[in-house]
This record gives C-alpha cells, sequence and structure tokens, in this order.
C-alpha cells in the first residue's frame, strides 16, 4: 500500500480534502450498524474510486478481507449468539459435539456489518494512500497542527509497509535460492518462518536508525513546510466537498427515514 | 583548531554502548572550507564510526563514549540543538543508500529536503532540477526508490543529500555500488562543489576517482589514524594475484547455459529485451553494465527466482522456465549482493547446514558443512553467531552456504561490495578455486578491474540487452568504463585491522 504515480480525479484532489473524505467515512461507518447503509457506503467508496482509475488497487484487498470477515463471523456465532438459528458450526447429525454452536442470523448480521465496515474504511484509507505523496500528507498534518512527532511517526509507519514487503520478498528469494522449504502442517508452516522473519526484525531494526537520522537531517522539524507543488484548492475540491456534503446528507435522511 | 577549519576533530576517542574497546582513538583531523579529505582503510578500520563522530550523530544519537572535541564551523557539536540543528550545516549520505530512501517517487524523495528550508517555490524548482541534473537521475524522477537498481538508489540518496546545499559534506562509501561513469559523474560533481567552496570528507574502501580528486587521503586502521597523507602510487592496483588457474580444455566446451530471446517485464518496466547467451561449462563469465542495465534481472532466471515473459532458459539440462526454484537451486547457487537477506542461524555452522538440509532432509553431512567453512577459510569460526562476523566474513559464508550445496553454476551478484580490496582479493581466490573443481562461475559487478583479474569472459548489458562482441579481459573493457577508473586502493594483508 503506497502512492501510485497516475492521472486520476482523487490524486487530483487537494490532500486535505481527501483527507476529510476518509475521516467523514469513518465516522459514518462508526455510527450506523446498519448492514444495507454500511454495504450502499462501501458501494459508494468503491464507484468513487472506480471513477478516479484505482479499483483494480483497492481490490487487490479482497483476499484480506474476506479472511477477515471469515474471522469475524466465527468470533462473533462464537460470543454473539442472538436471534433465529440458521445451522450449525458443527452439524447437529455428528454425535456428541454436534450442534454446540448455533449460527445465528444476529451473529450473521453483526458480522456482516463490521465486515462492510472495515471494508469501507480500508478502501477509503487505501485510496488516500495510493493517491496521495507522503510529503503532501505531511503538508496537511503540519496544517492540522498535529504534533510533529505524531507526523513522523505516521511517516515513518507509511514508510514501513512497502519497505517490510520489499525486504520480506528479498529474504524470501535468497532463503528459496538455499532450496529453501516454507514447511507442512500448522508446526512446520510457524518453523518455517524463522529463516524469513529473523532477517527481517534484524535487517528492519538496523535501518530503523538510518531512516530517523535522515528525517531530522533533512529538516521535518524545522517548521518551515512549503510545498514545492501548488496544493492551492481547485475546482476537483470544490465538487470533491460537494460530494461529501450529498454523502453526509443522504446518510443524514436515511437515518430519519 | 585552525581559524580557517569548518570541521575539526581535536583528539577523539569513542566507544560503542556496551563495548570494551574504542572504535575510535585520538583522532585529530581539521578540514578546512572547500577541502576534500579521503579517509580510507580496511574493513572494521572505523571508517563508518569517524563519518558518525564527525556528524555529531554519535553525541546526539548513539550514547556511548565520547572524549575529546568536535566542532562544525567552529561550534562544538554539544551545542547544537540534536541532529535538526547540525542538518542545516552538514548533509550526510550514509552507506546504506536504501535506509534513507523515505517517499515513494524519486521526485518527491529530493525535493523532500528542499521544502523543510523555507526557500521560494522558483529556487526550489531551480535547485531540485540542477541536483537531478547534476547526479544523473533527470530520467528516474517518477520511479519509485524501491524498484530501482543499487547504483540508482546510491545516486538518488545523494541528490537528496546535495539539494539541501548544506556547506559541508559527509559521505561514507558514497560510490561503493556506483558503475565507472556514475562514479565519475559524482566525482566531478563533488569536485566542482569543493571549488564553490563545499567541504567534503568522503570515506570509501575503493578509491578510484576520488583519490583524483582529494586534496589530502587519510588512512585509518584500528579507530586511529596512521597515515595523515598517502601519495597515489600507494593506491596501485592488486595485479593478478588473484588470476584462476585456466580450466582444463574438455571443461570449457560443454554448454552449461542457454538463454534465448530472454524478456522480463516487472511493474510495466521492460528490464530484459532479447537477451540471448551461451555459457559453457567451467567458464568465470563476468556481467558487466550501468546500474540498471538488467544484470541482476538476467541471473535471477538461472534459478527461476524470476520467470521470462518471453524466452527460454535452459540451465544444466533444465528448463528454468518452468522447474521449480527448490529443483533449480541444486544445480545453480545464487549468492545475494548483501549476505544480511539471509543469515538467520545460532550459529555458522547452522546456517551452511540449512541449504543441506534443505535438499537432503535428514541426511546431513558434518563433512560437507566443514568443507564448505574450510573452502572460504571460516572453518575456525563455526561455532560464531553469523551476524557477528566482518562483512567480508559474511560474505564469504554466504558463498560457503551456496557451494556446500555442490551446484554445478555459482551465481554472484556483486561479490565484493563493501568489502575491502584484501576481502575482494579472498573472494576471488575462492571463485577459482572452485572453477578448478570444475564449477562455472557467473559474476555480476560493475568494479572493471576485479572483472579483468579474474574473467574468462566479459559480458557486457546496456538497458536490458547484452551488448554485441565477445570481450575477454586480454582485449580490454569497454573504453568508458576503463577510461574512469585509473586505479584502486591495495591494502596488503599486514594493513588490515585485526577483527
Amino acid at each position: 500500500m503506497q502512492y501510485v504515480t497516475r492521472e486520476g480525479i482523487f490524486h487530483r484532489l487537494h490532500p486535505l480534502t481527501k483527507l476529510i473524505f476518509v475521516i467523514v467515512v469513518v465516522i459514518l461507518a462508526v455510527l450506523t450498524s446498519d448492514t444495507a447503509m454500511l454495504a450502499v457506503l462501501t458501494g459508494l467508496v468503491l464507484a468513487t474510486a472506480a471513477v478516479a482509475g484505482l479499483a483494480r488497487d483497492l481490490l487487490r484487498q479482497v483476499p484480506l478481507l474476506i479472511v477477515l470477515a471469515a474471522s469475524l463471523l466465527i468470533l462473533t456465532i462464537l460470543i454473539s449468539p442472538d436471534g433465529v438459528t440458521l445451522g450449525y458450526l458443527v452439524p447437529a447429525a455428528v454425535p456428541v459435539v454436534g450442534g454446540i454452536f448455533p449460527i445465528t442470523a444476529g451473529a450473521v448480521d453483526l458480522a456482516l456489518a463490521m465486515s462492510l465496515r472495515f471494508t469501507a474504511m480500508i478502501f477509503a484509507f487505501q485510496a488516500l494512500v495510493i493517491s496521495t505523496q507522503p510529503r503532501e500528507l505531511v503538508y496537511v498534518m503540519d496544517y492540522l497542527r498535529v504534533p510533529v512527532d505524531y507526523t513522523l511517526m505516521f511517516l515513518i509507519a507509511l514508510r514501513f509497509i512497502p519497505s517490510l514487503q520489499l525486504e520480506g520478498r528479498r529474504i524470501s528469494e535468497a532463503q528459496l535460492a538455499r532450496a529453501y522449504n516454507p514447511g507442512r502442517g500448522p508446526v512446520g508452516k510457524i518453523r518455517g518462518l524463522v529463516p524469513i522473519l529473523v532477517p527481517l526484525i534484524v535487517n528492519s531494526l538496523s535501518k530503523a536508525t538510518v531512516l530517523g537520522l535522515t528525517i531530522d537531517l533533512r529538516g521535518y522539524r524545522s517548521g518551515m513546510r512549503t510545498p514545492m507543488r501548488n496544493l492551492t484548492p481547485g475546482r476537483a475540491d470544490i465538487i470533491g466537498f460537494c460530494c461529501i456534503g450529498l454523502l453526509i446528507t443522504g446518510y443524514l435522511a436515511l437515518l430519519v427515514l | 583548531m585552525a581559524p580557517e577549519a569548518v570541521l575539526s576533530l581535536k583528539g577523539v576517542s569513542y566507544t560503542y554502548p556496551g563495548s570494551e574497546f574504542p572504535a575510535l582513538s585520538q583522532i585529530d583531523l581539521n578540514i578546512r572550507r572547500g577541502e576534500i579529505v579521503l579517509v580510507t582503510g580496511p574493513a572494521g578500520a572505523g571508517k563508518t564510526t569517524l563519518c558518525l563522530a564527525a556528524s555529531g550523530i554519535l553525541y546526539h544519537d548513539y550514547g556511548g563514549t565520547l572524549k575529546g572535541s568536535i566542532a562544525i564551523l567552529g561550534k562544538d557539536i554539544r551545542d547544537y540543538p540534536g541532529m535538526a540543528g547540525i542538518g542545516r550545516e552538514v548533509g550526510v549520505v550514509f552507506d546504506d543508500a536504501e535506509a534513507q530512501l523515505i517517499f515513494s517517487t524519486v521526485e518527491e524523495e529530493v525535493a523532500s529536503g528542499l521544502e523543510n528550508l523555507g526557500l521560494s517555490r522558483d529556487e526550489m524548482h531551480r535547485r531540485f532540477h540542477t541536483v537531478m541534473e547534476a547526479t544523473g537521475i533527470s530520467d528516474l524522477a517518477d520511479r519509485a526508490p524501491h524498484t530501482l537498481s543499487g547504483g540508482q538508489k546510491q545516486r538518488v540518496a545523494i541528490a537528496a543529500t546535495l539539494a539541501l546545499g548544506t556547506g559541508i559534506l559527509i559521505l561514507d562509501e558514497p560510490t561503493a555500488e556506483l558503475d565507472a561513469a556514475a562514479t565519475a559523474t559524482i566525482t566531478d560533481l563533488l569536485l566542482r562543489l569543493s571549488e564553490e567552496g563545499v567541504t567534503v570528507l568522503i570515506v570509501e574502501q575503493k578509491l578510484n576517482d576520488l583519490a583524483r580528486i582529494a586534496g589530502r587521503t587519510i588512512l585509518i586502521e584500528g579507530g586511529a589514524v596512521v597515515k595523515k597523507r598517502i601519495t597515489k602510487t600507494v593506491l596501485g592496483r592488486p595485479g593478478d594475484s588473484f588470476r584462476p588457474p585456466v580450466p582444463s580444455q574438455e571443461s570449457v566446451t560443454t554448454p552449461i547455459i542457454s538463454i534465448r530471446g530472454l524478456t522480463h517485464h516487472y511493474e510495466g518496466v521492460a528490464a530484459l529485451k532479447g537477451v540471448d547467451l551461451e555459457i559453457t561449462s567451467g567458464e568465470i563469465v563476468a556481467i558487466i553494465g550501468e546500474n540498471g542495465s538488467g544484470k541482476t534481472t538476467l541471473i535471477k532466471h538461472l534459478n527461476g527466482l524470476l520467470r521470462p515473459t518471453e524466452g527460454s532458459v535452459l540451465v544444466d539440462g533444465l528448463d528454468a522456465t518452468s522447474a521449480p526454484t527448490a529443483e533449480l537451486a541444486r544445480h545453480v547457487g545464487l549468492v545475494f549482493q548483501n549476505p544480511d537477506t539471509m543469515l538467520f542461524a545460532e550459529t555458522v555452522g547452522d546456517e551452511v547446514a540449512f541449504g543441506l538440509e534443505n535438499i537432503d532432509p535428514g541426511h546431513l553431512c558434518a563433512e560437507k558443512v566443514d568443507a564448505a567453512l574450510q573452502e572460504v577459510g571460516l572453518l575456525h569460526r563455526k561455532a560464531v553467531y553469523p551476524r557477528a562476523l566482518s562483512r567480508g566474513e559474511r560474505q564469504r559464508l554466504a558463498v560457503a552456504c551456496v557451494i556446500a550445496m555442490k551446484p554445478r553454476v555459482i551465481a554472484l551478484d556483486e561479490p565484493t561490495t563493501g568489502l575491502d580490496a584484501q576481502e575482494s582479493a579472498e573472494i576471488m581466490e575462492t571463485l577459482g578455486r572452485l572453477r578448478r573443481d570444475g564449477h562455472t562461475i557467473i559474476m555480476v559487478s560493475h568494479d572493471m578491474h576485479l572483472v579483468e583479474d579474474c574473467a574468462d569472459r566479459i559480458v557486457e548489458m546496456k538497458d536490458g540487452r547484452i551488448v554485441p562482441g565477445k570481450r575477454t579481459p586480454e582485449e580490454g573493457p569497454c573504453p568508458r568504463s576503463c577510461s574512469m577508473s585509473p586505479g584502486r586502493a591495495s591494502f596488503t594483508a599486514s594493513t588490515r585491522s585485526p577483527n
């Protein structure tokens, strides 16, 4: 998840507009548990991304979201049974343990709502990250008077996601060249992670020192930030704000109705 | 302190936290405005520590015990408000280029520092374009730093520092991964900057063009200055001391690698564009070329880490476009540029055993581990934690890990990066012995002198293609590369630090 150079509506928007869009989506997603409304919200975020040419990037997260949704479903079935029983996690026909975990309509509904909520928030955040250069985010956070330490922490976190992916791939290649076998079975798979995780952690820690020093030496604490690119809001931002306003109005109208 | 000195170290000694022995001892160094001082010495001599000390990083960021005084522009480093304050006067390029690339495009990377100086937008643009052109990276502006080659990353890191416009530059091995042309570009640029009054402190092992532009070259060893001014005659070439023996006649006739029309696209970039290459058994082939020319991409196709977009790759009778990497690893050993990408075990012995266990589970042969370690001269270090070894030793361990698996082909990506001349010679001697034992060696390198000294054949790559014409070392390297590297440092075994 990192900035991608591309020509699109989202790329042309002022970073503050995009940040407000993400904040609005997060607030709207948190304020309701209605699956229909959350589904509409997720659909709108995806449609916006599609118009901006970012849909394919967002859809890459679908496998991760499916795993998340499945985990949430199992969790809600186990801890939050409510309403009509739709079936059983362990079929009733199984002797002794059959029918011990009922799958209830309430649990499914809750899992669905939580999954849609996460999907809307992750899609909105990803659309922001892949269409906004990190330095522009830093500029906006400065403008919003976010303390510089938090801004720099955010910057480092953003930088480390692709960096860890890259380092992981490189380490994996180096071990594959030694006929590395990722392991079989749960224990084998966990053991098989050692040749990847140990170098990944040790190498990342050593790079973190240089990264911190570089940020300091490039003057990120100077408080004299001037963006090289013109970041004045334009017509696209006015349209963006109108869309955000419509989104909030529609949401409130649905709540009242 | 001399009145005109802009960077001054007086009686500086430093001991890292948790260490009993000082990494620097009684260093005295005064550097005048506009002077270029080159500090050299064997691996582990304390060159990087000297850079960290001179830039105030040791005092402000590392802790440990620092004695003596360090002054930047006449002001003691203790009086600066942290590294952010020193950063206004001093630009530092670290030896790990990748770790100092923070942003998502090269343009953003170079512009990032400029945006924190309070400059006008016009001045920022002017300075940005000047630096991008001067470092030869204008064409990389929209590329993501993580997609660049090692040498390109190094140039971006240098550009991002130069853009800050500081009066003092401290550079830790800034040309270690650069090819001859890029080294010449950076060297000329530093010379121009020094003429404009910028003070430069560089540490480097392979001196190349840097010795030409340096006003003074200082040799350090064991953390202390052993020669305050070394002449260029000391910096001769090591000669043909590690030229490997010629293989037997029958071994040079059988082709072991056959590549036809190999094309590879990576994230929309054509990294290889129709490469044809045949390598015969027992050869030592060097693949050279400018940074980003596709050398590493090419050798990753030999063991299936990358698969061709088009074309065929046959290795030791196996189709490398479809055979599993685990199977290909028995035939082709690949030693990566940075040994730290693979080291994970508790001991050197376990590290070597890992590959053997993978290809023959449950039949680990201790003799094979010992033989591989003996080959690279690390048998006496068998019980040591791998990351406690020196950089050169770790590189040799990476070679041992691969040769223990007895692959017929051994490919090495920049095997001497970060090594001093003695360590480079040791690696080359090992390769010479391996060739004598029947292995085929493929070596990616940008070090023309190394290549001239030890390769049977030189294959030059440019923009994802092989430059036509078979070249042998006797015929000489390409004129462009050769003319740009007049010599390099040579340290005899007696000048090495005892690490």
